[in-house]
C-alpha cells in the first residue's frame, strides 16, 4: 500500500485544517473498510488520512430533538453519529424500537468483522450506489448532518448522492451524524437484499419498503439500491401502493420500480438480470410489509 | 512518519514504532513475530487475518496499526493456557476441522468472539458469525460441528 500520513485530531477546527491542507489529498478515516482496499488497489491515493473517530459526538447513538430538526417533537429523532459501527446499529435496542429497517440494513451488510469496523458515515462517504444503509435511510427520510470549514448544513439523504461513488460533500466537510425522524405510528419497514452469496457481499439489488396507516388506508415509501447511479426512491411505486396493496397493486408497483431503474453490468450481475430482480425483490419486500401490517 | 503505539496483545503490553500506512496485520507478523493471523486477500473478504480487538472480531488487514494504540488484541497465540489447548482448539482437532490450516487461526478467533458474546449459539448463528471466514478445504461442516461441541460443553473461557 502506498505510504500516507495519519492524523487523529481532537476537535473540528484541527480536523478542518488537516482536511484542507493545500495541495494534499486528505481523506477522512472511519472504519477503513473502504479506505484500505481502495488505497491498496490504487483507486484512492491519499497523502494523509484524518481519523475522525475521536471527534466529539461522532460515536453517539441517541434520541434527540436537535436543531435543525425535521419538525417532529423534541426527543423524537434518532441521532446516529457518523462513526457508529454497523454492528452497534444492528444490535441496538433503540434503533430496533422505531427504526428497525436501518438495523436490518446494517445487519445485511458485509460480514461480522466488517460490521465491527464499518461505520454509517463511511457508508455514505463512499456513496456506492449499492450502499446498504441508503435505501433504509431514504424511506426513513433521514438527514445527513454536515460540518465544514464554512459552517454546518443538513442535507436530506435524497439530495446527498451525486452519482456512482460521488456525494455532495465539499472539500473539508465531514458527516457528523445522521438524523432520523421517528416514523409515523404503526409504521412497518423491511429491507430485502439480493446478493451472490446469502451474506457477505454487496447488493445486486437492495430494496427498502415502509408503510404506515393513513386516513382509511396506508402511505408507502419505496427505495432501491444498486440499480441506478445513486440509491433512489420510487415515487411511481409509492403512488400505486398508496391506492391499495392487494396482489394486483403489488405487481403493478413492482413493475413501476422496474421502470425507475437504469442499472449497470458489473462483476456481480448484468444490467438485465438486475432489472428483472428489482421486480422480484420489490415484490418480496412489499409482501413482507403487508404481512406485518395484517398479521 | 513513525508513531509510537502501546497495545496489549494476549495480556502482554507492547510498545512499538509503526508507520502510518502499515496495517495491524503487518505489524503483528513482521515487527512483533505474532504470525497466527495469516495474510490472505488483504481485502476484508477472507478472514484469515481475524483477531479480536477490544472484544470483537476484526480483520487485522483492515486496521491501521496506529489505530490500535491503546487497544487490547487477542490472537491464537494467547488461546492456550499453561500448555493446555483452548477447548476450541481441542474441538477443531477432534472434529478434523483443519485441513491445510490456513483459515484456522481466523476461524478460531471468530468462533471465540462469538462464544464470548453468545455461549450457546445455534448452528445458524455459528454460520452467520463465520460468513467472513473463507475455507477452501473443509466444506465448513466440521468447523460448525466443532464449535457446536464447545458450545455444548458450557462456558468456553
Ligand atoms: C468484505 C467487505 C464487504 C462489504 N460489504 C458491504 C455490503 O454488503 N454493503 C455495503 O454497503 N458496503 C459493504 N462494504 C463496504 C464498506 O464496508 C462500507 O461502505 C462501510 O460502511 C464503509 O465505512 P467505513 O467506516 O469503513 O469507511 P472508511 O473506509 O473509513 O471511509 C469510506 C469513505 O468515506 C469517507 N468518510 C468516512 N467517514 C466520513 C465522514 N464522517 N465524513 C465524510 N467522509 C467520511 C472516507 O474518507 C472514505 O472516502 C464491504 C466492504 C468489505 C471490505
Ligand atoms: S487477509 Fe484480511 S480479510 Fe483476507
Ligand atoms: S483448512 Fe484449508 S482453508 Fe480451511
Amino acid at each position: 500500500m502506498q505510504p500516507f500520513e495519519y492524523y487523529k485530531p481532537k476537535d473540528f477546527d484541527e480536523a478542518f485544517k488537516l482536511l484542507t491542507l493545500p495541495g494534499k489529498m486528505m481523506y477522512p478515516l472511519a472504519g477503513a473498510t473502504d479506505l484500505i482496499p481502495h488505497t491498496r488497489d490504487g483507486a484512492w491515493k491519499p497523502d494523509g488520512v484524518v481519523d475522525i473517530k475521536g471527534l466529539p459526538g461522532l460515536r453517539d447513538l441517541k434520541v434527540e430533538g436537535l436543531e435543525p430538526c425535521c419538525g417532529c417533537a423534541p426527543g423524537e429523532c434518532l441521532y446516529v453519529g457518523a462513526a457508529v459501527r454497523m454492528n452497534e446499529i444492528a444490535h441496538s435496542a433503540l434503533v430496533r424500537s422505531h427504526w428497525d429497517v436501518l438495523a436490518q440494513a446494517a445487519a445485511a451488510m458485509g460480514n461480522e468483522q466488517v460490521r465491527n469496523r464499518a461505520t454509517l458515515g463511511g457508508n455514505l462517504g463512499t456513496a456506492s450506489p449499492a450502499a446498504d444503509s441508503a435505501p433504509a435511510l431514504l424511506v426513513l427520510e433521514a438527514s445527513v448532518l454536515v460540518k465544514g470549514p464554512e459552517g454546518d448544513r443538513s442535507i436530506p439523504v435524497e439530495k446527498f448522492f451525486a452519482g456512482p461513488k460521488r456525494n455532495v460533500l465539499k472539500k473539508g466537510e465531514l458527516i457528523v451524524g445522521i438524523l432520523i425522524p421517528k416514523p409515523p405510528v404503526g409504521s412497518v419497514g423491511v429491507y430485502e437484499k439480493l446478493s451472490r452469496r446469502k451474506a457477505g457481499d454487496l447488493a445486486i439489488v437492495g430494496v427498502a419498503v415502509m408503510a404506515y396507516p393513513h386516513a382509511s388506508g396506508h402511505r408507502w415509501r419505496v427505495a432501491l439500491g444498486a440499480v441506478a447511479p445513486t440509491p433512489i426512491r420510487s415515487p411511481q411505486a409509492e403512488v400505486i401502493l398508496n391506492a391499495g396493496h392487494d396482489a394486483a397493486h403489488i405487481d403493478e408497483a413492482a413493475a413501476a420500480a422496474y421502470g425507475c431503474c437504469c442499472p449497470i453490468d458489473d462483476v456481480r450481475a448484468s444490467a438485465a438480470y438486475r432489472q428483472m430482480m428489482v421486480v422480484n425483490i420489490t415484490r418480496r419486500a412489499i409482501r413482507a410489509v403487508v404481512q406485518q401490517l395484517h398479521p | 512518519m513513525h508513531h509510537e503505539i502501546t497495545l496489549t496483545i494476549n495480556g502482554d503490553l507492547y510498545t512499538v514504532a509503526v508507520q502510518s500506512h502499515h496495517t495491524l496485520l503487518k505489524v503483528l507478523r513482521e515487527q512483533l513475530g505474532i504470525t497466527s493471523p495469516k495474510v490472505g486477500c488483504e481485502n476484508g473478504e477472507c478472514g484469515a487475518c481475524t483477531v479480536i480487538m477490544n472484544g470483537v472480531a476484526v480483520n487485522s488487514c483492515q486496521v491501521l496499526a496506529v489505530e490500535a494504540d491503546g487497544a487490547t488484541i487477542e490472537t491464537v497465540e494467547g488461546l492456550s493456557k499453561d500448555g493446555n489447548l483452548h477447548p476450541l482448539q481441542t474441538a477443531f482437532i477432534e472434529h478434523n476441522a483443519v485441513q491445510c490450516g490456513f483459515c484456522t487461526p481466523g476461524m478460531l478467533m471468530s468462533a471465540k468472539a462469538l462464544l464470548d458474546h453468545n455461549p450457546h449459539p445455534t448452528a445458524d448463528e455459528i454460520r452467520h458469525a463465520l460468513v467472513g471466514n473463507l475455507c477452501r478445504c473443509t466444506g465448513y461442516t466440521r468447523i460448525v460441528e466443532a464449535i457446536q461441541d464447545v458450545a455444548r460443553q458450557g462456558d468456553p473461557t
